[in-house]
């Protein structure tokens, strides 16, 4: 009886708190991207995303009676100040929510601040997965949502038998191609038909390499590439293809960091059959889309400007916040967050984008083969599927589990039935 | 999936009895309209996937309809639309931004729907393979040269044993001589493969012996592909590859996993299975009588689980010899799939007659590929070079003049169209463009620092951050593309082993004009004489009418010149960023420093040390490029250390501290 | 430098004024920033302005540590990072496991049976080093688990990899722009080194969550900040005085003499090798000190911190606050790493010219680089060269 009393108070102070009096106007969004260094490339766009997300939300009558204001930092690419920016914002700027960060050693650097001062950041980019914390919404694709229906694809639609996995040596290829490694092998491709590579970051000298993937066809096996080779290094990279004559139709190569963006730097024309995974591509012909699309050539006066997946993934992101704000009629990151927890929202590819309560969203998979325009032809789009914060294909995580409203926890070893921890791996 | 494909076909059914209806009298009588059989495989044509297609086109093909080739065609190269409100397939062409369908059997034009109205059919590249290889035998004897190359293309990329005959039927008849040589050339590699006889097989076989190519050693590695097996006696029949011995080719527990998984032994109890077990006979707080606070070393417990053992709850463990028994009582063995051991024999045999020409083709291959990344070493650091040997300047900006001449290379393609034109005007103008600054810098900078050589190495530091800031402002961050012409974009291969790419070449070349040139300048003319006499004494150089100043000028220019130069080269084959230089210049230091200041042959030396290292490097470890570099700077470490003034050491100025 | 007329016996601190000057001035600083800290004092300054300060106060000690290799003893080291860093991935390493380990062993605490030491070692790998796909506790982790053996790290890592470098390189005389760049390729190699992600430093990722400080998790980070930031400052103190006393004296001399002319004072009779790899060394240890109290400020290390540019800026704010006075090295790394997040942190106005919108953010290197070159070209003693002019007068 008692409890029922108290969550009707709940409720009704919920309801009395009419969101102008509770809220403290305005309401401040953070963007912590960096706008010089090496990153600035990729993140710069998605800083001039998020403006422009919040001026259309303002156009629309703001949020809880306030207008939003953006606060934006510049980490400068250096890791460091990712942590340092995201305390400044939390404490200093007061910001309610916090979008950025692309690479995972920079959201790892923030983590611990995010954890400390339980603020809430919305995180756009693929990434390797194997984490899930309270304090981030992880709206880029899991290797789940990306590297594995890509892998499969190989598999099935192009009867792939021997892969060349070749990535930037960090993280994310690192741990993608752990799971991939594992993967394919229950998939009962021997190890001697997997050849790994990794180079460093701005590797431009790729002739060894593609001649060694050529002549990994001496095996007899069809060959196909897995590239999670990541920024400017791909241009060498497609050169040397080109250069090689590697047509798609023979080895194709499928990547996990080139989109729209990274084409534009570029020749496609002699890379035309190769392909990418991603969860959105500009092409996608859908209303939403071309709506976007206009609204943000509107927006950077630039009708040449792309759109990628990233930027679908602030757009989910930040609308999914609104509206995550306005049902729970306030902006504080408990309520918030309980509030996002099966929060739906139109993907612009059409379907129905789902924020779980492993922080993580349900996305369809695409497929695209690049085109002589820079652009991608969708060839294979899939139901959405649920991002996977920790992998079934690697022995170590296969056992863990997140789910942060009945478990209460990211890191949930299913095997002992107990919660590894509360904070995350950084 | 069953159910789904029959409502498809429930669905499609009256679609097909109201087209047929609709059906114009006189045109149905002609020709059976292609609509209708289309729709029998609505489902697997609108949405094809590689498993689902081959039975669906064998179908198609078998109606032996005569527009089907054609539209199978048209469907792979994407030019089929379906139109979902009705289910029906359309041709299209473009009408400014919208689409016309026309309609499959008439050729009349239908509608002009709106781009979400209608689905563009999009086959993938491995239904399309499946489709190029059912078309093979029409294609074969296409008038079009192009049409029969391509079907040969989807021989060798899907090889079936029906191939056979119809590609040697078409032998006869080919007119072109050099497919004509590779029909026969793929008629071997099928024969070797699919013949129904073993001694024709044989004889194909036999006549891929010794070539390198990749398609026959594919075609002769697959024949000699294997699998592991394990047994407790060599199975009688099977076509053996090899015995294994446990405890040479494998470990024992490599073995024994392998007993394991062919479920011939029971897996082995680790360390969480013990754990697992113990946890489940917890009783008043103790495993077999040992307290559970003591179970936290493996002793205890075994020490528990033998008390278990022994209260009869659990299954003994295994003894610890076990293992080496089960390995022992079996043989472990690779088999060969192809069950015929002459064939494996002679693919052997025939592989074997590569090997050694294989070898010595991938040695050519890697100089090959040493000596590229030695001319690029070279090219980027003989400006360098230059500048620090005659002047004993240290040019930290020596990487943005790279840059420079790569993006005046970028500009120049942003106004002239034609790649072989711009880059006729990009190579001298990023010479222009570098040396200029070079001076420039000179004059304002470099001049006045000439006592302090530390501190021109901080100052052009300073030019060197401000000038990778400012690209960044102008042309911002993304890459920018600077395509090579057609005729520089492909590769040089003498095979499939020894390969390299036209642009790498013409950098070689590029190089070796340079390395020409310096020598020519320094040696034959006024201006190296005079630059060799600064070099060697300034003072005296001055005395003897000399303008040292003028000197270093030109020689600063020169060198950022060729720098300028090098940008363009390097940004037609990698990428072009700001920050392109700085990945340059610590290597091209190194070049400089481990050749020997302040000269030409010193630098040649340097880079082809650094790049054949490199790769050597790489060679030992293909999986890792980083850390191959990593080696190679420490090997420079300790090169310098033995001998600081580099291979070919110099004296002068340069030389003097 | 030396003044003839003051006899050696008097005490360094009389003759060298300078050091109690600022020493009282850090003292003042250190005193005003507890005051005005959201820790103990009046909130004004903020949690994470403190810790900005407390790493300036640590790239302070290490600009002065390289003043004193280069700006006294002539040596150009474009590699004074790579010790640095060693010293932050010593303490690094520890922090981490002694972290990992307290989540390890609570989370095993629930477990029906006490872990073993291998399987809390091998969930602590795990854990570590599951974001770079591997879980096994590199031998490199022998001794993360012991706070002190890793102190002892800090120290004689970079202590003896700048011994064996320098004797390696001032043996074979390589000096000037040479040992620069082989400096400079030292620190290259090392950075490229850790970058791989199997060498067991977690490669691109490093280290990470370093602020949260094993034993004192229950104390907010603002006092923990405060803390760092004292014993930077103290840090600071210390190695100032050290040095100061270092240069003071004969030893100074020598160390300018090798400065000025290497060979005549070779030709005095100084092992002027002995000389170098001494100054080298204990300049290197000082750096390494200086990184291990950095990092937990900072957070996170990983290899781009020592990649060359972070050396070659380090020379930068040396030469900018002005070389061979130990208070320039501080006033330049204080000056520059403040101006640069400033700058870059959009503290800076835009600044509208009509045609065109100065935005400091993708200016501010521009005029960094300029500025440097400037003072290079105009004013070599850098600014306290400017200091000196104020206190002697003419």
């Amino acid at each position: 009886m008692k409890k029922t009393v108290l969550a009707g108070l709940a409720t009704s102070t919920a309801l009395f708190a009419a969101p102008a009096l509770a809220q403290d106007c305005p309401i401040k969004v953070g963007v912590l991207h960096s706008l010089s260094g090496t990153m600035a490339i990729s993140e710069t766009t998605l800083k001039d995303t998020v403006l422009m997300l919040v001026e259309q939300q303002n156009a629309r009558g703001g949020l809880l009676g306030c207008q939003i204001e953006a606060v934006v930092v510049d980490p400068a690419s250096d890791w460091p100040l990712f942590a340092e920016k995201a305390r400044e914002l939390l404490t200093v700027s007061d910001v309610d929510v916090i979008f950025g960060s692309w690479t995972s050693v920079s959201r790892k650097s923030a983590l611990p601040v995010l954890e400390e001062l339980n603020g809430l950041m919305f995180y756009p980019v693929q990434y390797e997965g194997e984490e899930s914390s309270r304090n981030v919404f992880y709206t880029g694709a899991a290797p789940n949502q990306q590297a594995i229906p890509a892998v499969d694809y190989f598999l099935d639609e192009l009867g792939v038998k021997s892969f060349a996995l070749l990535g930037t040596d960090y993280v994310y290829p690192r741990t993608t191609n752990n799971i991939l490694d594992s993967y394919l092998k229950s998939k009962g491709i021997p190890a001697e038909d997997i050849f790994v590579n990794y180079t460093p970051f701005g590797h431009s000298d790729w002739a060894t390499i593609v001649a060694d993937v050529v002549a990994l066809g001496a095996s007899g096996k069809r060959v196909g590439v897995i590239s999670t080779i990541n920024g400017d290094a791909n241009v060498g990279f497609y050169k040397e293809l080109a250069a090689q004559g590697v047509d798609a139709a023979d080895i194709p190569v499928v990547a996990f960091s080139v989109g729209e963006e990274e084409l534009s730097g570029l020749d496609t024309a002699p890379l035309v059959g190769h392909l990418a995974a991603w969860n959105y591509f500009q092409s996608a012909d859908t209303p939403e889309n071309e709506a976007f699309i206009a609204a943000w050539h509107d927006y950077i006066g630039d009708t040449s400007r792309v759109t990628n997946d990233p930027m679908e993934a602030h757009y989910i992101g930040f609308n999914m916040w609104v509206n995550a704000v306005t049902e729970a009629g306030t902006t504080d990151v408990d309520a918030v967050r309980a509030a996002m927890w099966g929060q739906e929202f139109p993907n612009l590819t059409g379907g129905m984008a789902v924020m779980n309560t492993n922080h993580h969203l349900s996305k369809p998979v695409l497929i695209g083969e690049i085109r002589a325009d820079g652009q991608f032809d969708i060839i294979s789009q899939t139901e959405e599927v649920p991002g996977d914060a920790w992998t079934d294909h690697l022995p170590e995580s296969a056992p863990l589990k997140s789910d942060w409203k009945d478990l209460g926890c990211g890191m949930f070893n299913t095997e002992t039935a107990t919660c590894v921890q509360m904070t995350s791996n950084y | 999936m069953r159910l789904t494909a029959l409502l498809s076909r429930a669905v499609t059914m009256p679609v097909i009895l109201a087209w047929l209806l609709f059906l114009p009298p006189d045109e149905a009588g002609a020709q059976p309209a292609l609509q209708p059989l289309l729709q029998e495989h609505q489902a697997e044509l609108a949405r094809p996937s590689r498993s689902t297609i081959g039975p669906v086109i064998a179908a198609l093909l078998a109606s032996d309809h005569p527009g089907i080739t054609d539209f199978l065609r048209k469907w792979e190269a994407r030019e089929v639309y379906l139109r979902p409100e009705d289910g029906l397939f359309f041709y299209a062409e473009k009408t400014g931004s919208r689409l016309r369908l026309i309609d499959i059997d008439s050729g009349a034009a239908v509608a002009e729907p709106g781009s979400r109205e209608i689905e563009q059919i999009r086959p993938n590249a491995g239904v399309r393979r499946e489709v190029a290889a059912a078309l093979v035998p029409f294609e074969l004897n296409a008038a079009d040269p192009a049409r029969r190359a391509a079907a040969l293309d989807a021989i060798a990329r899907s090889a079936e044993a029906s191939q056979i005959a119809p590609l040697r039927e078409s032998i006869g008849t080919e007119t072109d001589p050099a497919l004509k040589i590779r029909k026969e050339r793929l008629l071997t590699l099928l024969t070797a493969q699919f013949a129904p006889t073993r001694s024709e097989r044989l004889d194909a076989i036999a006549g891929l012996a010794g070539d390198i190519s990749i398609e026959a050693r594919g075609v002769l590695n697959q024949l000699t592909a294997t699998r592991d097996g394990v047994a407790a006696a060599l199975p009688a029949g099977a076509n053996i590859a090899r015995v294994l011995e446990p405890g040479t080719d494998l470990t024992e527990a490599q073995a024994h996993d392998r007993l394991v998984a062919a479920g011939l032994a029971p897996p082995r109890q680790t360390a969480a299975d013990l754990r697992d077990v113990l946890a489940q006979h917890i009783v008043e707080g103790a495993v077999g009588g040992v307290p559970l606070h003591r179970l936290n070393t493996t002793a205890e417990r075994i020490r528990a689980y033998e008390a278990l053992e022994r209260a009869g709850t659990v299954p003994p463990r295994a003894a610890p010899d076990e293992m080496a028994r089960a390995v022992a009582a079996h043989v472990f063995y690779t088999e060969y799939l192809q069950p015929d051991p002459r064939i494996t024999q002679a693919a052997e045999d025939a592989l074997a007659a590569t090997t050694r020409t294989l070898g010595l083709y991938q040695v050519a291959d890697l100089v090959l590929d040493g000596l590229s990344l030695a001319s690029i070493f070279f090219l980027a650091a003989i400006g360098l070079a230059i500048t620090f040997g005659v002047m004993g300047v240290i040019n930290m900006a020596h990487g943005e003049f790279i840059m420079m001449g790569a993006y005046t290379g970028y500009v120049v393609q942003l106004f002239i169209p034609d790649y072989t034109i711009s880059l006729l005007i990009a190579l001298p103008l990023a010479f222009v463009v570098t040396f200029g600054a070079g001076v420039a810098m000179e004059r304002l900078v470099i001049r006045h620092l000439y006592t302090r050589p530390l501190e021109t190495l901080l100052a052009t530091f300073g030019i060197s951050i401000a000038l990778q800031q400012l690209a960044k402002n102008v042309f911002g961050t993304q890459a920018r593309p600077l395509t090579a012409p057609d005729w520089l974009s492909g590769a040089l291969t003498l095979n499939d082993i020894v390969g390299i790419s036209t642009i790498r070449v013409a950098i070689f070349v590029l190089a070796l004009i340079f390395l020409a040139l310096l020598l020519f300048i320094l040696r034959r003319t006024r201006l190296g004489l005079e630059v060799r006499a600064v070099t060697q004494n300034p003072g005296m150089a001055a005395s003897m009418g000399i303008n040292p100043d003028r000197i270093n000028m030109l020689t600063f220019g020169l060198g950022s010149g060729i720098a300028g130069i090098a940008g363009v080269a390097i940004g037609l084959y990698a990428q072009v960023t700001s920050e392109m230089g700085a990945n340059y210049i610590v290597q091209s230091f190194m070049t400089v420093v481990v050749g020997g200041v302040g000269n030409v042959w010193g630098t040649l030396a340097g880079a082809s040390l650094i790049g054949f290292l490199q790769k050597g490097i790489e060679w030992f470890n293909p999986s890792n490029t980083l850390a191959a570099q990593t080696y190679m700077i420490l090997f420079i470490i300790l090169f310098i250390q033995f001998r600081p003034k580099g291979i070919v050491a110099l004296k002068g100025r340069a030389a003097g501290d | 430098m030396g003044n003839p007329d003051i006899t050696p016996r008097q005490s360094f601190l009389a003759r060298t004024p300078s050091v109690l000057w600022f020493l009282g001035l850090l003292g003042l600083f250190t005193l005003g920033v507890t005051v005005l800290a959201e820790g103990f004092g009046m909130a004004l300054l903020s949690t994470s302005m403190v810790k900005i300060l407390g790493m300036t106060l640590c790239l302070c000690l290490i600009a002065v540590a390289m003043d004193v290799v280069w700006g006294y003893c002539g040596i150009l080291s474009l590699g004074h990072f790579a010790f640095f860093g060693l010293g932050g991935y010593a303490i690094g390493m520890w922090l981490m496991y002694a972290r990992t380990e307290g989540i390890v062993i609570e989370s095993l605490a629930n477990a029906p049976i006490p872990p073993t030491q291998e399987e809390i070692t091998n969930a602590i790998a795990t854990q570590i080093f599951g974001v770079v796909g591997s879980n096994e506790l590199p031998a490199l982790w022998t001794f993360a688990d012991s706070l002190a053996m890793q102190l002892l790290f800090v120290v004689l890592v970079p202590g003896l990899l700048a011994l064996v470098f320098g004797w390696l390189a001032f043996r074979s005389r390589v000096t000037g722009v040479y040992l620069s760049i082989l400096t400079q390729a030292m620190t290259l190699a090392l950075s490229l080194y850790l970058f791989q992600n199997d060498t067991g430093l977690r490669g691109n990722n490093g280290l990470s969550g370093l602020q949260n400080i094993p034993g004192l998790l229950h104390l907010p980070q603002s006092t923990i900040a405060l803390w760092f930031f004292w014993a930077s400052a103290a840090a600071l103190g210390a190695g100032y005085l050290f040095f100061a006393w270092l240069v003071s004296g004969k030893f100074g001399s020598v160390i300018r003499g090798i400065r000025d002319n290497e060979a005549r004072v070779r030709f005095l009779g100084y092992h002027v090798e002995s000389y170098k790899l001494v100054v080298f060394t204990l300049t290197a240890v000082i750096s390494g000190l200086a990184g291990a109290l950095y990092y937990p400020q900072a957070g996170i290390i990983n290899p781009a911190e020592i990649a060359p540019i972070a050396s070659i800026y380090l020379a930068v704010w040396v030469a900018i606050g002005g070389r061979g006075r130990l208070y320039g090295a501080v006033i330049g790394a204080a000056l520059v790493s403040l101006a640069s997040s400033w700058f870059t942190g959009g503290g800076a106005p835009d600044v509208n010219l009509g045609f065109y919108t100065i935005n400091w953010t993708d200016w501010w290197l521009v005029l960094l680089g300029l500025g440097f070159v400037a003072v290079t070209l105009f004013f070599p003693r850098g600014i306290g060269g400017l200091f000196d002019l104020l206190v002697r007068k003419p």
